[in-house]
């Protein structure tokens, strides 16, 4: 759909904050229009990349999972597997993908939460590999576009 | 709403007839709504005239807090050398006006706006401030709260089970609330329970929400009333002054508590007003914590309104500012990023 869904959220934001919030009267109603603004920018923001994100996210977490399955045993093996034999979303619509990244995701707590307790070299390696990634998990998140 | 109020005051004030007038509710306020009103009667020949505050829960918010426990903090602590508004009524009615609510007189003439505070002409007094609001703090934790209305409503854990208490609180409060794993934060809760901090100096009084934002302060630096005791409880008196510290609260964005201090001054005036120690490791533990707690309360709001309990865009605006930002400032304070 053109216009870009982005930028027709940005032109609302645009208006809101402009256009409309000088028309209010109110502290609260005028920060509600500001709320709404701003939400219509972010929101158009992550319209354009939240299923590159959850893509690129699902498949390093399943690497992870898959490499850390030979490290860990007792409880979190079963949960490490049932994790990796999440199915791989069956389409392209962002809430697929974000079922998939919940539990493959809910796997990576299990993991991280066993390899604490190994003394190996191989635990405390990937142990930083994940904290690693769970950095980069929150730049993935940021949003650039925020007007407040 | 105006004709509600003034139908309640008449049952309260010892008048037939009150006008309520100036009504509006204030910016903010994303875990009860937060109104304000003028009143007037007759007393007599008398015409009376009061200024107030009415909070009330919405249908779904930040938290899921009991505003009697509220209301029991703030009398605690009126007449004290903690200021706070003096309570009025408590309606645990929810029929009145949608909602349990209480009222108390407003405090007038003060600002309480983050972004007036770090700007001028509030910049030159922030030092005067920051020393009064962390010597208030410091009354707060040496406060004798035995016999007292918290001590009614709150239960108190013991030195050793203080961290404990509130840690195991908030767990239950992200395992409830969360929509999507939180790897970061689960990580942060197992370093908290494998590292547990000394017992409590003293159980004392814990605000729960201590930070710049929630005091009415003036132009010569002075403050008048400390506000939003909804999460207050007893506890130890470290996990305040932590709070006052995280991230999210540093308006100024340059790393100074508030915007308006840093925390090495911070902690001085703390330690001197009340004669308790900042141990450095404790209060370590109280700062990782403080961005348990923080999410808990980011996930609690971004449930109420996926789950179309409300329509308050405030709280999808905290949900996707606020919970990436939190796990960010949790990985700061845990030397994981710069």
């Amino acid at each position: 759909m053109r216009p870009d869904p982005g930028r027709v959220l940005q032109g609302v934001a645009v208006n809101l904050l402009t256009n409309v919030m000088q028309e209010i009267r109110t502290p609260f109603g005028q920060q509600t229009v500001g709320i709404a603004g701003s939400l219509a920018m972010m929101t158009g923001e992550e319209f354009d990349r939240a299923a590159d994100r959850l893509v690129t996210e699902n498949r390093i977490v399943r690497a992870l999972l898959a490499e850390g399955l030979a490290l860990v045993d007792g409880r979190a093996a079963p949960a490490v597997n049932a994790a990796i034999a999440t199915p791989v979303a069956p389409d392209f619509r962002v809430s697929s993908l974000l079922a998939e990244n919940d539990r493959l995701r809910e796997g990576l707590i299990e993991l991280q939460a066993a390899l604490e307790l190994s003394p190996s070299p191989e635990a405390r390696a990937l142990d930083e590999r994940i904290w690693a990634e769970l950095i980069e998990s929150t730049r993935r998140r940021e949003f650039k576009n925020r007007l407040i | 709403m105006e004709a509600q109020i003034a139908h309640y005051l008449e049952a309260k004030l010892p008048a037939r007839h009150v006008r309520v007038t100036n009504l509006f509710r204030i910016p903010g306020g994303a875990s009860r709504e937060t109104w304000m009103f003028d009143a007037s009667w007759h007393e007599g020949s008398e015409e009376k005239v009061e200024a107030f505050v009415l909070r009330k829960d919405p249908p779904a918010s930040l938290l899921d807090t009991d505003r009697e426990v509220e209301y029991a903090f703030y009398s605690t602590f009126w007449g004290s050398k903690v200021p706070v508004p003096r309570m009025r009524w408590l309606e645990p009615d929810p029929n009145i006006l949608g909602g349990p609510f209480f009222i108390m007189d407003r405090i007038l003439g003060c600002e309480s706006a983050t972004r007036v505070i770090i700007a001028p002409p509030f910049t030159a007094v922030q030092p005067e401030i920051a020393r009064n609001m962390y010597e208030i703090l410091a009354a707060i934790a040496t406060f004798d709260w035995h016999g007292t209305p918290a001590a009614r409503v709150a239960q108190a854990p013991t030195p050793e089970t203080a961290w404990r208490k509130e840690l195991d609180h908030w767990e239950r409060i992200i395992s409830e609330q969360e929509l999507s794993p939180q790897p970061i934060m689960r990580a942060a809760i197992r370093w908290l329970r494998a590292n547990p901090p000394p017992p409590a100096q003293r159980i004392s009084v814990v605000h729960g929400d201590y930070r710049v934002g929630n005091f009415l302060y003036q132009s010569d630096g002075s403050i008048h009333g400390i506000v939003d005791w909804e999460m207050a409880h007893l506890g130890d008196p470290l996990e305040d002054l932590a709070w006052s510290f995280n991230e999210s609260w540093q308006w100024a964005k340059d790393g100074r508590p508030g915007g308006i201090v840093d925390r090495e001054t911070a902690i001085a005036h703390w330690e001197r007003a009340s004669g308790l120690k900042a141990d450095p490791t404790a209060l370590h533990w109280w700062e990782v914590f403080s961005h348990v707690k923080c999410q808990g309360i980011w996930l609690t709001g971004a449930r109420s309104f996926q789950e179309g309990r409300t329509n308050e865009l405030i709280l999808p605006l905290v949900a996707y500012t606020l919970i990436n930002a939190q796990d960010q400032y949790l990985l700061r304070t845990m030397g994981r990023i710069a």
